[in-house]
């Protein structure tokens, strides 16, 4: 998931970018005035806005008003100093997702910024199932079948992804643009080689119940189905038990 | 044990001198008229004895039959109102008659021959009596021209009629008088509460603002009444000017609100950040330091603030006359910075200083203070290999300093915001460089409490001006010690 940060305050960006990165694995890009920050939005890439209100050049709710004003649905969760319920009325009435007060915890800003992602997603728990597959974003391991699956970081991250997107075929450059930051060098086939180790660590935990090689038909036919020139999906058997 | 005067209010005070006055003309007004009411009413009066006293000399008739006497009064003749009295004795002191009701008076032939009033009390009651010596010539057909006789005559006519008609005359004033007292007292009243009417909704208005609303706006007449604009003027002018104060110590709270939380959100943030997962040793150590930098910063902005309420409260409260010598401060400030500006490869340059001495009416502490903030935002604002040129000029009454550095320059539309406060032209360059916004706010109260005046020229790419103004301190404040306590 990729997450655009909004904030003015060098020491609290940093902070907050390394938490985002460290802690749920998101791609985080940071944004240092209001201006920066609607121009990166614009680019409908982010899966969450975290967007402070006191910023130089354009404020956070201007900021707000304009993403809304063109229909982008991203979620936003907005960092204020400001008390008082008018504010938070306003904030809201705006478009705002949900707002946190500074000074706030660290941990609830991780634990808000999940459920915004879940939420924009559409999915209410944050055990996410697709057939024999489930994804547990939280401790953020993977079972098929009830078997433990051991992934890479970046592989978890691609099959989170998947699974959020039911019905929907996925391109490289899609995924690109969520799993990484634009600090990131941006090659497809790096993509290509993490799908591929993916498939292979789901298909080999079915084989380990089985005990037998997968058929090239029914669902072991691989979770993750490529679809040449255009992208990948999951296999459509899974997504069809999306969501609980 | 003095009781406190309670004001009463204008109208009573005004209906209470109305009355007041009205009262006393009311007396006035009595007086005067029981005075002329008495003259006119007792001349009328002596003029009606007059004329009875010439109807009695009418009856005076020869009495040719008479053997002794010559003259005799005709009483059957006379018609004079029963109550009054009179008598009439000839010269020799032969009573020619009296009237029936009267045990009558022994002539008195010593009083004056003409016109003599008195007063007497007959039967009870009170007279007014003419004395009047009349003379009668008779027997004119006679040889020798007849003979004069002389005669006297009093005559009195009761006096309670007329008092009575002065009374009642005066009465009449006195109860007209006080009819209109009563009247007129009620009406003042109502007169006032309707004539004050508007000052009333003036003050209506008045008590509706509020720190939320600061909406006054008096009706155009309360503008245009004499008595009402001035109130309405001073009203307006206090309520724009505490609005403006509100507005500015609201917004300086909400700022300084805004970078403290801030503030502790990053060191919050800093220390959470290091229990998201296990870390090594070498990690944690740069994660204190960290937190370290953070809570020194929160520090810096708890101190400045600290100082611009202190320079704030000071510039209302006479401050003691404190005065140091500008051109030392200048010294001392430039060998503290020196380190800084070697740091940003800057160099710091001084023009020659002034001969003659340069005291400015600050404290050596505040003095230095504005230098460093000044010099240390020309530095943040200053590229490496650049150079800061310093001046210090004196006139006869004051100090121009002058600091010009050769950075980026200031936008136009930021340079008029410059001295607010928690204001930060732009973000992602001070606070880099650690700045707080304060630091100019800081130097502008330092400058303002010594009344003085500081500007900002820039010119974008080609670097910033500042230009302090001090007055130079008197005469009379120099003997204070000078010398910065260093």
């Amino acid at each position: 998931m990729r997450v655009l940060l909004v904030e003015d305050e060098v020491r609290l960006a940093d902070n907050l970018a390394a938490a985002l990165r460290e802690g749920p694995g998101f791609a985080v890009d940071w944004a240092e005035d209001g201006q920066v920050g609607y121009e990166c939005a614009r680019n409908r890439v982010y899966d969450l806005i975290v967007l402070d209100l006191m910023l130089p050049k354009l404020d956070g709710l201007s900021v707000l008003r304009r993403l809304r004003g063109r229909q982008d649905p991203t979620p936003v969760l907005i960092l204020t100093a400001k008390d008082g319920a008018d504010s938070i009325i306003q904030l809201l009435n705006a478009g705002a997702d949900d707002y946190l007060a500074k000074p706030f915890d660290l941990g609830e800003l991780i634990a808000r910024a999940k459920a915004l992602i879940r939420r924009g997603k559409g999915a209410a728990h944050p055990t996410l199932t697709a057939g024999t597959l489930e994804v547990n974003t939280l401790e953020q391991t993977v079972r098929r079948d009830g078997i433990p699956v051991e992934l890479s970081p970046t592989e978890y991250r691609i099959l989170e992804y998947l699974v959020h997107r039911p019905r929907v075929i996925v391109s490289k450059r899609e995924l690109l643009e969520h799993l990484y930051d634009y600090n990131w060098e941006h090659h497809s086939n790096v993509i290509e080689a993490h799908v591929s180790n993916l498939r292979k660590k789901l298909d080999q935990a079915v084989v380990k119940t089985d005990g037998e090689l997968p058929d090239a038909s029914a669902e072991t036919a691989g979770v993750i189905e490529t679809m040449r020139g255009r992208g990948y999906r999951l296999a459509p058997e899974l997504e069809a038990e999306h969501s609980r | 044990m003095k009781l406190p005067i309670h004001p009463r209010s204008i109208a009573f005070r005004l209906i209470v001198a109305v009355l007041a006055v009205e009262l006393a003309s009311a007396v006035l007004v009595v007086v005067l008229s029981y005075g002329y009411e008495r003259h006119s009413h007792f001349r009328s009066f002596d003029v009606m004895l007059h004329g009875r006293v010439d109807s009695i000399l009418g009856a005076v008739q020869d009495a040719d039959d008479h053997p002794q006497d010559d003259v005799m009064l005709v009483q059957s003749d006379l018609h004079v109102p029963p109550d009054d009295i009179y008598q009439v004795y000839a010269a020799n002191g032969r009573l020619l008659g009296r009237s029936a009701n009267w045990q009558g008076l022994a002539p008195d032939f010593s009083a004056p021959p003409r016109g003599l009033y008195s007063r007497m009390i007959v039967n009870g009651r009170h007279y007014r009596v003419l004395l009047f010596n009349a003379s009668r010539i008779i027997d004119v057909a006679e040889p020798g021209g007849g003979k004069l006789r002389q005669f006297t005559i009093l005559y009195g006519a009761p006096t309670e009629y007329v008092w009575r008609a002065i009374n009642g005359a005066v009465k009449f004033y006195a109860v007209g008088s006080l009819l209109l007292l009563l009247v007129t007292g009620p009406l003042i009243a109502w007169l006032l509460h309707r004539g004050l009417l508007p000052l009333r909704q003036l003050a209506a208005l008045a008590s509706n603002v509020s720190v939320d609303s600061w909406q006054f706006s008096p009706p155009a007449s309360a503008r245009l009444t004499p008595e009402l604009a001035p109130l309405t003027q001073a009203i307006e002018s206090v309520l724009s000017r505490l609005e403006a104060s509100f507005l500015q110590q609201r917004a300086f709270v909400s700022d300084a609100a805004h970078e403290l939380k801030t503030a502790v959100a990053v060191i919050k943030s800093s220390l959470q950040l290091l229990g998201v997962k296990r870390r090594t040793a070498e990690e944690y150590k740069a994660g204190l330091e960290r937190c370290l930098a953070d809570s020194l910063r929160l520090e810096e902005i708890v101190a400045k603030m600290l100082t611009l309420a202190r320079l704030e409260s000071a510039a209302s409260s006479p401050c003691t006359p404190s005065i140091s010598e500008i051109a030392e401060c200048l010294r001392l400030t430039f060998t503290e910075l020196q380190t800084v500006a070697t740091l940003r490869q800057v160099l710091l340059v001084a023009g020659a200083l002034p001969a003659e001495e340069c005291t400015v009416p600050l404290t050596a502490e505040d003095c230095r203070l504005l230098l460093s903030n000044l010099l240390l935002n020309a530095l943040q604002h200053s590229p490496p290999a650049s150079k800061i040129e310093v001046r210090l000029t004196r006139s006869s009454d004051a100090v121009e300093l002058v600091i010009e550095d050769h950075g980026e320059g200031i936008d136009p539309q930021v340079l008029p915001h410059v001295f607010d406060r928690f204001y930060r032209g732009d973000p992602s360059r001070t606070r880099a460089t650690g700045g707080t916004g304060l630091g100019l706010a800081i130097a502008r109260a330092i400058v303002e409490r010594a009344g003085g005046a500081i500007v900002l020229a820039s010119q974008p790419g080609e670097g910033t001006t500042a230009t302090v103004r001090l007055p130079l301190a008197s005469e009379d404040s120099s003997s204070l010690p000078k010398s910065p306590s260093a």
